[in-house]
């Protein structure tokens, strides 16, 4: 695997100041590997970028990590707890790739449910989901039902049920698809406010460009991750001035 | 378990419900037209069977006993008597009784009642003497439906022993009936009790596996699962606000039994209403684990029938456990509804107390903690 080393990255072992800490995680269901040895230390207030085409192990890598998947092999620490945990489960948000959010409810009533899930005061709740509202563009449709939403405005609402908790740590499984580049770029602002608050975000993305803003990418590729590093740094080593190409550079470098 | 996060699932599952306004009609409407359908349908007694009565009896008509048994049978409105027939059609060349035979054979008619030539002759001296054979009339009969046969039987016997007791004859042996309970109680009396815990059954089951199967087919599930939320909590959650609607359906159905079917309630109604909530809970229970098996809603209402079914049919809802064939009855006592239909019918026609039907609180109540308990069970051995 490439390794660049980074700010963030490979500092600590113990596995108390970074984020998340993975050691040797592995996934397989009934033989087929999804996810293969992989070993992870993303520090806080990073934004990290997994890519990799779909099928490389990026959704089971998430899964496994908030506990939905219990890992074949290897083990994991979010926050200084090892997965699955109860504890850190407040302080981690999830926004899955099916939206999974409730097409029957309101959008206020879908915000309010994780609220209450996560057992925030009323005050405060009602604070919080006007500000994500505002964020996703959504203060008018507070009260439509999500069934009568576009596909991209109930992504958004997706991503605001992930958000609505503050959560220091947050796991967004392709947070922007079927979102228009101007509410994209919105979002991204967002992310940049999180980070900057010292929160850590950990996303997968189809999109080149978005993948470029993170601090950190993730390339994974049949269950492995074959190079991680800030975007710079991994283009340079490739040679090539854009990531798509260092990816495929890496790709050709992991089969060799 | 924290009672905040209990209270934010059952908030939205009753929120899901208020914004499917057919769902909820759904749920009010169907026990209402179960309860009004069975009420009238079976309420009611046998009415206008169409008969012909053959009336050979030579004697004149003011001293014929055929007459009078004829004018009793007019008086009520079980037989229709379609037409009457006496020696006059039998000189026009055709044979009454054969005639009328035809009607029945063609389906016209349920039945021909034939009273012989000598009839008045023959009651006559048998009561005057006070032995000889029994003196018959004959019913020609299409057998296809035995509660209508029942039926021309028990009224041709009342109104034959009503003409006698006119004319002075004793019967030999009387019963007399002393009620210990349900003196006046109607067949709706009877089946209203199990109609009740059928709608609460329906209606928790397929409450609790359409939205499981939903919440795992659209992913819910899995995000709660990633909040701090336990599985229990989801179940119990789940368990308060569906045990709430079939809570609010057994009172309707209470209410409409007894204002438009005059159902009698001797017991405690709180009583009946908890008896229903247990069964309530226990369904839930079944829904959520059976929902594991169903991949999608539809293959969920499958589970219906089967559930349904042995309710309906074995658990003593519209005839007893007793008219069950034995090697069947075992299999009732396995049906929790056995319990609740048993409890229920205790409390409102008896008008039995918590002492009386303790045993019939604790199945349910042990039914209910088992199913809940394993339904988290099952949720938890997902991950």
């Amino acid at each position: 695997m490439t390794m660049v080393k980074t700010r963030n990255g490979g500092r600590d072992t113990a596995g108390t100041s970074s984020a998340i800490v993975v050691n040797g995680l592995s996934k397989d269901f009934e033989g087929l590997v999804a996810v293969d040895n992989l070993n992870l230390r993303i520090g806080r207030g990073v934004l990290y970028g997994m890519i990799g085409p779909n099928g490389s192990g990026k959704t089971t890598a998430i899964k496994m990590l908030v506990g939905l998947l219990r890992p074949s092999a290897g083990e994991a620490h979010l926050l200084g707890e090892r997965v699955p945990v109860r504890k850190a489960t407040s302080r981690v948000g999830y926004m899955p790739q099916d939206m999974a959010i409730y097409t029957e409810l309101t959008v206020h009533e879908n915000l309010e449910l994780f609220a209450g899930l996560y057992s925030m005061d009323r005050k405060g709740a009602g604070k919080r989901e006007l500000e994500l509202l505002k964020m996703i563009d959504m203060d008018e449709r507070r009260d439509s039902l999500v069934s009568q939403l576009s596909g991209g405005m109930r992504h958004r609402v997706s991503l605001a049920c992930a958000l609505i908790h503050d959560p220091e740590l947050v796991f967004l499984d392709e947070p922007t698809v079927g979102v228009d580049p101007e509410l994209r770029s919105g979002f991204w602002k967002y992310f940049s406010d999180l980070k900057g608050r010292g929160k850590t975000i950990v996303m997968t993305t189809h999109y080149m460009d978005e993948a470029v803003r993170c601090d950190i990418v993730g390339m994974m590729r049949a269950g492995k991750l074959i190079a991680e590093g800030p975007p710079a740094e991994l283009m340079k080593m490739a040679g090539v001035q854009d990531l798509e190409s260092a990816f495929l550079g890496f790709a050709r470098r992991s089969d060799a | 378990m924290n009672l905040g996060r209990v209270l934010s699932i059952a908030r939205k599952n009753l929120r899901v419900l208020k914004h499917d306004r057919r769902t909820v009609g759904f749920i009010v409407l169907m026990p209402l037209l179960m309860i009004t359908i069975f009420g009238y349908a079976f309420g009611g007694e046998v009415q206008d069977i169409k008969v012909h009565i053959v009336d050979l009896d030579s004697a004149p008509s003011n001293e014929s006993i055929s007459a009078r048994v004829i004018s009793s049978i007019q008086s009520r409105d079980t037989l229709r008597i379609v037409a009457l027939l006496d020696e006059s059609a039998q000189q026009d060349g055709g044979d009454p009784v054969a005639t009328s035979t035809g009607q029945v054979e063609d389906a016209e008619i349920w039945a021909t009642i034939v009273f012989d030539v000598n009839f008045t002759a023959d009651v006559t001296s048998r009561l005057s003497s006070g032995y000889g054979a029994p003196v018959p009339v004959q019913v020609i009969v299409d057998g296809t439906n035995p509660n209508i046969v029942q039926a021309i039987v028990v009224d041709l016997q009342k109104s034959i022993a009503a003409v006698l007791a006119g004319m002075g004859a004793v019967p030999v042996v009387t019963i007399s009936v002393d009620y210990v309970y349900g003196e006046g109680a109607s067949f709706i009396d009877f089946f209203a009790p199990g109609v009740m815990s059928l709608a609460a059954m329906l209606v928790t089951f397929m409450l609790s596996i359409v939205s499981f199967v939903r919440e795992r087919g659209t992913a819910t599930m899995d995000r709660l699962l990633t909040t701090p939320v336990t599985e229990s909590e989801i179940v119990v959650g789940h368990a308060i606000s569906y045990g709430l609607v079939a809570l609010m359906q057994s009172i309707v159905i209470i209410l409409t039994a007894v204002l438009l079917f005059q159902v009698q309630i001797v017991g405690n109604v709180l009583l009946v209403l908890f008896t229903i909530f247990l069964l309530g809970l226990g369904m839930l229970g079944v829904g959520m684990l059976l929902s594991s098996f169903a991949r999608s809603e539809f293959q969920a209402v499958q589970f219906m029938p089967i559930i349904l079914f042995p309710s309906i049919l074995l658990a003593g809802v519209f005839w007893p456990i007793e008219a069950i064939p034995e090697f069947l009855r075992p299999v009732s006592y396995f049906i929790p509804m056995t319990y609740a239909v048993a409890g229920c019918r205790s409390v409102m026609i008896r008008g039995w107390g918590i002492g009386d039907v303790w045993m019939e609180i604790t199945i349910l109540a042990l039914f209910a903690c088992v199913t809940l308990a394993s339904s988290t069970y099952g949720l938890k051995r997902r991950r």
